[in-house]
């Protein structure tokens, strides 16, 4: 086969290439026969030499007797002496030494090779975010990445997802920097909800990020930099980890057509369990009633949902300029009726060349806008789910659907019918249908760069980008919404918010040789940062003032202005000045020195924070047994400044709707000077390559503690009137491992399998939380639920806390005399770290089919289920269906008064105590521990030979989250209801998570 | 230092910045959608903007809060005082109104006392103190106002210590009791001096007025002293001397206490509405109290028809629902008669000019100086409250010396079913015992002071009365007797959280248990005379 492609690309290039009688040419292929496009030639000790196109054709002059050298970065050097042939086909294998060669992508875009790293940096090829796609590709990585942990948000298709590296460690952000070719996105939602009952103002919603909206096939890799040295360059944005996007260059010399076609298909997996056995009491919302065979409806209430993702690439490239351009669509329909996702990304890309090569001018810009249409939401308000989990059994839920309005004669109007007025379980296709919602997103990103070479030790680089996001959510209440999400006539909410991030750098970088043993690189450069995030404006005709003419939902039929409102979340410009430099000899130790000095408009010094780090090649230092291919030891110590909100050291007297209050919400406590928080972070790291780099193994070992933390404690009374001082206090820290373990178990020619194994390991302390605050800030309070999540002095980061039984010495839930279960205060309940992530991936090759398969798993940790407690306390659980039929639930308690012992409980009683949002949530804690297959793609590339015009093609099955091989909890606790700090570890209604299966479809032209 | 700005020159000059350089930092770090202190000072603002908040929150009346005002009140001392009962059986029925009291509620009414109402009233006496008296002066009568309502649920709480670091340690009820006063004192001779020099407040203070005053200082200190009148008769029990000296201070002031219904405190809300009509209207989930039907229904008390609404389950008819029930379906009681005209009203009456009567005819029956005899007082206050309603029928109303509360019939579930307890007629009986005479004064001080649930309740712990229906289920754990009712609020969780040591100190002058069986400092376990 590969031989036949062999053939058919030397007699495909013979056509378009005119033979040359002086000139060399050939194909260069890689092992696989696959053309490599942008491999080096050179004569050796000549000037000359050449690049290959994307066929992988070169063409060279030389003479008969001269050495050719064949190079690529990743695989073995050949040296060809010249005979009389005038075509050399060179087939270049894996590099015996690649480690030594291979280039990574780190901070500011900046290329180095990665033995000389002196930190962890893990790549992933462009193929791994779109193999088996999601319509966010940050969900791609799941499991791919040692030490970095991903957490879908419960908004479903377009939803956000919250990234954390090496462990939470700030109390107001733990999301990584995203930067795309060198440049930092600005990755501003519109928030995050953190109300653990649900917001009135529209529902609990998740306002998605930036990275949601980025096309996975506009770049071709991703480097993940986890600690603080990686990214001690971008300064406070890049405090928690940076990702770092590349995208895709033209290739020289010709035109590529490229189109892939994606559809998968949702269904809605793992749902909490239902009872069928009983009924409600005539007009109870709570099915305590007599026994009564019910349909267990739910099941029919979700759709299949589907992805269609469609997108085409056209490139072409000459000597002197390229030209890249892009667009995907994404057409999706969630598993809840009436959810869709509509979203069209542009990409253009445009690169030239001057004066000779000297001067490089790029440019790209980018453009996605996207709607989503009834974004699902959890919590109890405005949440299809609260009603069809809820409704009280005996009622036909299909009558309720197809007769979700009926009219009211009274009012000349559609009314709502449903069988209760209960405003955290609405009929759910009035929910869909009458309180519709759209999210509406644009984010552009241009950026210009301009590069001079000024002479082969020295060039200068200036970039200057642009981002702009701009988010509308619009929810239309119609008249008879249950009155406390509606004034009576309805309610219109409509929000505008919008993001800025200007970016400008200007770098010097510097590539020197002393003699021959010692290199020098630097980096020496100054950037701005301004941005600006959420300007909203925010409209809202409120709950009590609402429409005056019903369900005429625009501003001038607001009954007042009480609700409307504009606000700013923040606001702030950096400016630094920085260098990064490395020392290197003999190409086998490595020194790092780097600082950078930032002045950020929140606080009001300026501050400095350096780092260091040395790497050496051990394989290079000394002779190693020959199976060792490769060896090196590093470590680093590095600090990150990281400024603090803006505003406080600024405050201003501001009102919010809801209290009639202006004064500044928070403000610097007298006599102190707000500080950066400062993270410091020491790490030490092996890795090794042996076998002939079939086994590979990276060890990092990571200690970090942030200082400083910004933290607002309430403030007595004071001449401003703020309500918090701002402060600076607190120390959280973070200590792990991180083990990457590469293997080409199998390397034939017909079969190949290679596996890579991520592990890592974090503990998690909060040191230190001032006593003002009496050793804990809540990160989301408990409000009238018993579930709340904090960060507590001596605890891991997140605390989950409930309420628990009441136990005597021997375990025995105390009774009183009237029934009821004593229980305690709030208390911890579990923690929603998890103890360590495994993710095993492999990739199998048989002739033409290809398989992935990713396991990724997650050990340790809590999740709490309100879902379930709730659904207990409504006695529609499947728990309390069987309790009943069993005649009660058993329990080993005993009455405080006189000792009886008591073995049963009466389920109705037992589950509208325990159960419920409010109720002993302690018993409603699952371990989070939960393996899944996350990954599987099986896959077929066809022979280019049976498909004229094309260069290559391939078809493959995929899956996503295609099923458990453990879990402890009923939902999936790889979904939060927020991707921002708070409502971790906890599901209230929220969307069950989904699996999905499709089919991918690539071709290039 | 000067490294610093050549480093920061260099970036300037590097970047040729369209941005200029850290000059503008100032501008970009403040929000643009504020206004700064210098603007606010305008028109005294900065002292000014303070009263907003104490206003809307001494009962939450802010739109879209309306469920704080349920937590706040609506669902313990509304309750508890036999004026409202709710038809929801909120968290399988194991709740305040059968005595089990939820934390995750009741923590609303310590939170929303101190976060807006102590808050502001100490903000604005740090600004206004020896400046501009007449601001620290109407402060302090609202600051009485807004937690006297707290001690009165909870005992011991922090006061003379707010604003300290944590621990904060809590002060006894006496000890609060008496800073009431003081202040009262304070804002008293302030306002009343500012009066006789021609001052009307008018100027000052009407933009900024939220209660039906209209800036009038004359008012405000015929609200002070009626307040007084007030915290005065609460602790006849516990320092009767005291609260007769108070008692006889407040009725003899120049300007005395509420006469007319143009006197009486209310909170006009402009823009929000009552959170009663959400709470009642719209959400169903509180409903007349069965003593409600029970009392008034009896007595065919004109005002009925403006409290309540008439059960659209029972066309025509005023339903109560009992409190401490078991409830299968909230449909069940829902239909019940609903909160009429003071529910619905933008206009929340705190304290009524009858009020006033009332107690000035308990002090008489006590041998006070209250500028009149127990029965005329009775009755004038019976009249006032008649006008306050927009009732007739006054005259032969206070004359029935026949009709008596009548029995409570659930018409679903006759377990509920109870003959009548508060057994008096209206009219005065010069004969009847001091007791009798009391019964029939606060039956008519809770029947005119409604819907405000707070000092209804606190008259109920005090006095006893009026009687009012058992509650059928009490799953406190046998914390609260079911005979005397609920007498206070635990402290709250918040406070266990950040503030323990506070927490314990109030305890300790607590002088028992936690929870809510155990009396206050006012509420005396012995006789009423």
């Amino acid at each position: 086969m590969k031989k036949i492609f062999l053939i058919f690309m030397i007699a495909f290039t013979a056509q378009v290439s005119l033979a040359q009688v002086k000139s060399i040419k050939g194909v260069i292929t890689d092992s696989d026969g696959m053309p490599l496009p942008g491999a080096s030639v050179a004569v050796q000790g000549g000037q000359k030499g050449a690049t290959t196109d994307f066929d992988g054709l070169y063409t060279i002059e030389a003479q008969k007797g001269q050495t050719l050298v064949f190079t690529y970065v990743g695989l073995e050097t050949q040296n060809i002496l010249v005979g009389d042939a005038t075509t050399i086909n060179v087939k270049m294998g894996q590099a015996a030494s690649n480690a030594l060669n291979e280039v990574v992508v780190t901070s500011l875009g900046l290329k180095k090779t990665r033995k000389s790293l002196t930190y962890a940096a893990q790549e992933l090829k462009g193929e791994e975010l779109t193999r088996v796609r999601d319509a966010n590709v940050i969900n791609t990585i799941a499991g791919k990445i040692a030490g970095v942990a991903v957490t879908k948000s419960s908004g479903g298709t377009g939803g956000s997802t919250k990234v954390v590296i090496r462990g939470n460690s700030s109390v107001s952000n733990s999301q990584p920097l995203y930067v795309i070719d060198g440049i930092p996105m600005l990755n501003s939602g519109a928030g995050q909800p953190n109300d653990s009952f649900g917001s009135l103002s529209g529902g609990n919603r998740d306002g998605g990020d930036v990275i949601s909206l980025v096309n996975p096939d506009d770049y071709e890799g991703m480097t993940v930099l986890k600690g603080a040295a990686a990214s001690v360059l971008y300064g406070s944005q890049g405090a928690n980890g940076v990702i770092l996007l590349s995208s895709k260059k033209a290739k020289s010399g010709k035109a590529n057509i490229s189109a892939s076609s994606v559809t998968t298909f949702e269904e809605a997996a793992y749902m909490p369990k239902f009872q069928t056995d009983y009924i409600a009491a005539p007009g109870a919302d709570e099915t305590w009633g007599a026994a009564g065979k019910t349909k267990d409806h739910v099941k029919d209430f979700f759709d299949v949902g589907t992805t269609q993702i469609t997108s085409v690439g056209y490139s072409i490239g000459s000597e002197n300029s390229s030209t890249a351009f892009s667009y995907a669509n994404t057409s999706a329909t969630g598993i809840v009726p009436g959810n869709s996702l509509k979203k069209n990304n542009f990409g253009i890309r445009q690169t030239a060349k001057f004066f000779n090569d000297k001067l490089i001018f790029a440019a790209n810009a980018n453009y996605t806008s996207q709607t989503i249409a009834n974004k699902p939401v959890n919590g109890f308000y405005f949440n299809p789910l609260t009603g069809v989990y809820l409704m009280p059994r005996g009622n036909d839920f299909d009558y309720y659907k197809n007769n979700y309005e009926v009219f009211n004669p009274t009012r000349n109007l559609m009314a709502q019918n449903w069988m209760t007025n209960r405003d955290i379980m609405q009929n759910p296709y009035w929910a869909i249908n009458r309180n519709k919602s759209e999210d509406k997103n644009d984010f552009f990103n241009g950026a210009l760069s301009l590069t001079y070479k000024a002479n082969n030790w020295l060039s200068i680089a200036s970039r200057y980008s642009y981002n702009r996001v701009t988010s509308v959510f619009d929810k239309k209440i119609y008249a008879t919404t249950q009155g406390t999400l509606s004034h009576t006539n309805g309610r219109y909410i409509n929000e505008n918010s919008l993001s800025t991030q200007r970016y400008g750098d200007l770098i010097a970088t510097i590539n020197a040789k002393f003699a021959t043993d010692f290199t020098f690189n630097a980096n020496i450069g100054a950037s701005i940062t301004n941005t600006l995030t959420n300007d909203k404006t925010i409209l809202d005709s409120g709950i009590s003032g609402g429409l005056n003419v019903s369900n005429w939902f625009t501003l001038h039929n607001f009954n007042n202005n009480t609700g409307n409102y504009q606000t700013i979340d923040s606001q702030r410009e950096v400016q630094s000045v920085f260098a990064a430099t490395t020392f290197g000899y003999k190409d086998m130790l490595f020194l790092d020195l780097s600082g950078r000095n930032d002045w950020s408009s929140t606080v009001p010094d300026s501050y400095f924070y350096p780092s260091v780090g040395l790497t050496a090649l051990i394989s290079e230092m000394t002779t190693l047994p020959e199976w060792i291919n490769y060896g090196k030891v590093r470590g680093t110590y590095a600090q990150v400044g990281n400024d603090i909100y803006p505003f406080v050291t600024n405050p201003t007297y501001y009102a919010t709707p809801g209290s009639s209050a202006i004064n500044p919400k928070v403000g610097p406590r007298p006599g102190e000077t707000l500080k950066p928080e400062l993270k410091s972070e020491f790490e030490f790291g092996t890795e090794w390559r042996m076998f002939n780099n079939r086994l590979g193994f990276e060890i990092s070992y990571y200690n970090s503690e942030t200082k400083n933390q910004y933290l607002q404690v309430v403030a007595p009374v004071n001449d401003m009137g703020y309500d918090f001082f701002g402060i600076n206090a607190g120390s959280i820290e973070n200590k792990g491992f991180e083990v990457v373990l590469t293997g080409g178990i199998i390397r034939g020619d017909k079969f190949s399998w290679d596996t890579t194994v991520n592990f890592s390991q974090n503990k998690n302390k909060v040191k230190e939380i001032p006593t003002e605050l009496g050793g804990r800030v809540n990160l989301t309070e408990a409000g009238v639920n018993s579930y709340r999540y904090a960060l507590v002095e001596g605890k891991p980061y997140g605390v989950i806390e409930g309420i628990n039984f009441k136990k005597d010495d021997q375990g025995r839930i105390l009774l009183n005399d009237d029934g009821t279960i004593q229980k305690t205060e709030f208390e911890e309940v579990g923690n929603s770290n998890p103890d360590f992530m495994l993710g095993w991936s492999n990739s199998f090759k048989f002739g033409s089919f290809f398989a992935n398969v990713l396991i990724d798993g997650r050990f340790g940790g809590d999740v709490m289920s309100l879902t379930e407690a709730q659904n207990d306390s409504f006695g529609v659980s499947k728990a309390t269906g069987d309790a009943r039929n069993a005649g009660g639930v058993a329990i080993n308690a005993v009455r405080a008064s006189d000792g009886t012992a008591v073995t049963t409980m009466d389920a109705k009683s037992y589950y509208t105590q325990v159960g419920g949002r409010a109720g002993i949530t302690g018993e409603y804690v699952y371990d989070a521990t939960n393996v899944s297959v996350r990954e599987v793609s099986i896959g077929y590339n066809f022979s280019p030979k049976n498909l004229p015009f094309i260069q290559s093609a391939s078809i493959s099955l995929i899956a996503r989250n295609l099923f458990f091989i453990y879990k402890d909890a009923p939902f999936d606790p790889n979904i939060a209801l927020s991707t921002g700090q708070g409502l971790q570890g906890v599901d209230i209604y929220g969307l069950p998570s989904t699996r999905s299966i499709g089919l991918n479809l690539n071709v290039t032209f | 230092m000067k490294l610093n700005k050549i480093t920061k020159a260099a970036i300037c000059i590097s970047l040729l910045s369209a941005f200029g350089c850290t000059d503008n930092f100032e501008e970009i770090n403040t929000n643009d959608q504020g206004i700064t202190p210098e603007l606010l000072e305008q028109d005294f603002n900065h002292i000014k903007q303070g009263f907003g908040p104490i206003f809307n929150n001494i009962q939450v009346i802010t739109a879209n809060f309306e469920w704080v005002y349920q937590l706040q009140q609506n669902l313990n001392s509304d309750i508890w005082s036999g004026y409202m009962a709710t038809p929801t059986g909120f968290a399988g029925g194991i709740n305040n109104t059968t005595y089990s009291l939820v934390d995750g509620w009741n923590g609303f009414i310590w939170e929303y006392a101190y976060k807006n109402v102590m808050y502001n009233a100490v903000h604005i006496e740090d600004l206004s103190k020896g400046k501009f008296d007449q601001f620290y002066a109407l402060s302090l009568i609202l600051k009485v106002e807004g937690m006297h309502r707290l001690t009165d649920t909870f005992g011991p709480i922090i006061y003379s210590k707010y604003g300290e670091l944590s621990p904060t340690e809590y002060d006894s009820q006496e000890e609060v009791y008496n800073q009431f006063f003081n202040e009262l004192d304070i804002a008293v001779a302030d306002l009343t001096q500012r009066v006789d020099d021609g001052d009307t407040g008018e100027s000052t203070f009407k933009s900024t007025d939220l209660s039906g005053y209209k800036g009038k200082y004359k008012q405000w200190v015929k609200f002070a002293n009626t307040l007084r009148l007030r915290l005065a008769m609460r602790i006849v029990k516990a320092n009767p001397a005291l609260a007769k000296i108070e008692a006889e201070k407040a009725v003899a002031h120049k300007f005395g206490v509420m006469q007319s219904n143009g006197d009486l405190f209310k909170i006009v809300s402009p823009v929000f509405t009552n959170p009663l009509a959400t709470i009642s209207g719209s959400w169903l989930d509180i409903r007349m109290g069965a003593d409600m039907e029970s009392i008034m229904g009896g007595y065919e008390d004109p005002r009925l028809e403006g409290y309540f609404d008439t059960s659209s389950q029972y066309p025509g008819e005023y339903k109560g629902v009992r409190t401490g029930i078991d409830i299968a379906a909230k449909a069940d009681h829902q239909n019940f008669s609903g909160i009429g005209a003071p529910g619905k009203s933008n206009e929340i009456v705190l304290m009524t000019a009858a009020e006033a009567y009332f107690l000035r005819a308990e002090g008489a029956l006590r041998g006070w100086d209250m500028g009149g005899d127990a029965k005329s007082l009775y009755e004038q206050g019976i009249t006032v409250s008649f006008g306050q309603r927009d009732a007739s029928g006054v005259v032969g109303y206070i004359a029935d010396n026949v009709k008596t509360a009548k029995a409570y019939v659930d018409p679903k579930f006759p377990v509920n079913n109870s003959p009548a307890v508060n057994n008096v007629t209206v009219a005065w009986d010069e004969a009847a015992t001091n007791e009798v005479k009391l019964q029939k004064i606060i039956t008519q001080k809770w029947i005119a002071g409604f819907p405000e649930g707070q000092e209804a309740w606190s008259d109920y712990r005090r006095t006893g009365y009026p009687k009012l229906f058992p509650v059928l289920k009490n799953y406190s754990g046998g914390t609260i007797s079911t005979e005397l009712g609920v007498r206070r609020i635990n402290f709250v969780q918040s406070e266990k959280d950040g503030n323990q040591g506070g927490v314990d100190s109030g305890i300790a002058k607590l002088g028992g248990s936690d929870n809510g069986g155990t009396r206050l400092w006012w509420d005396v376990d012995a006789p009423n005379f």
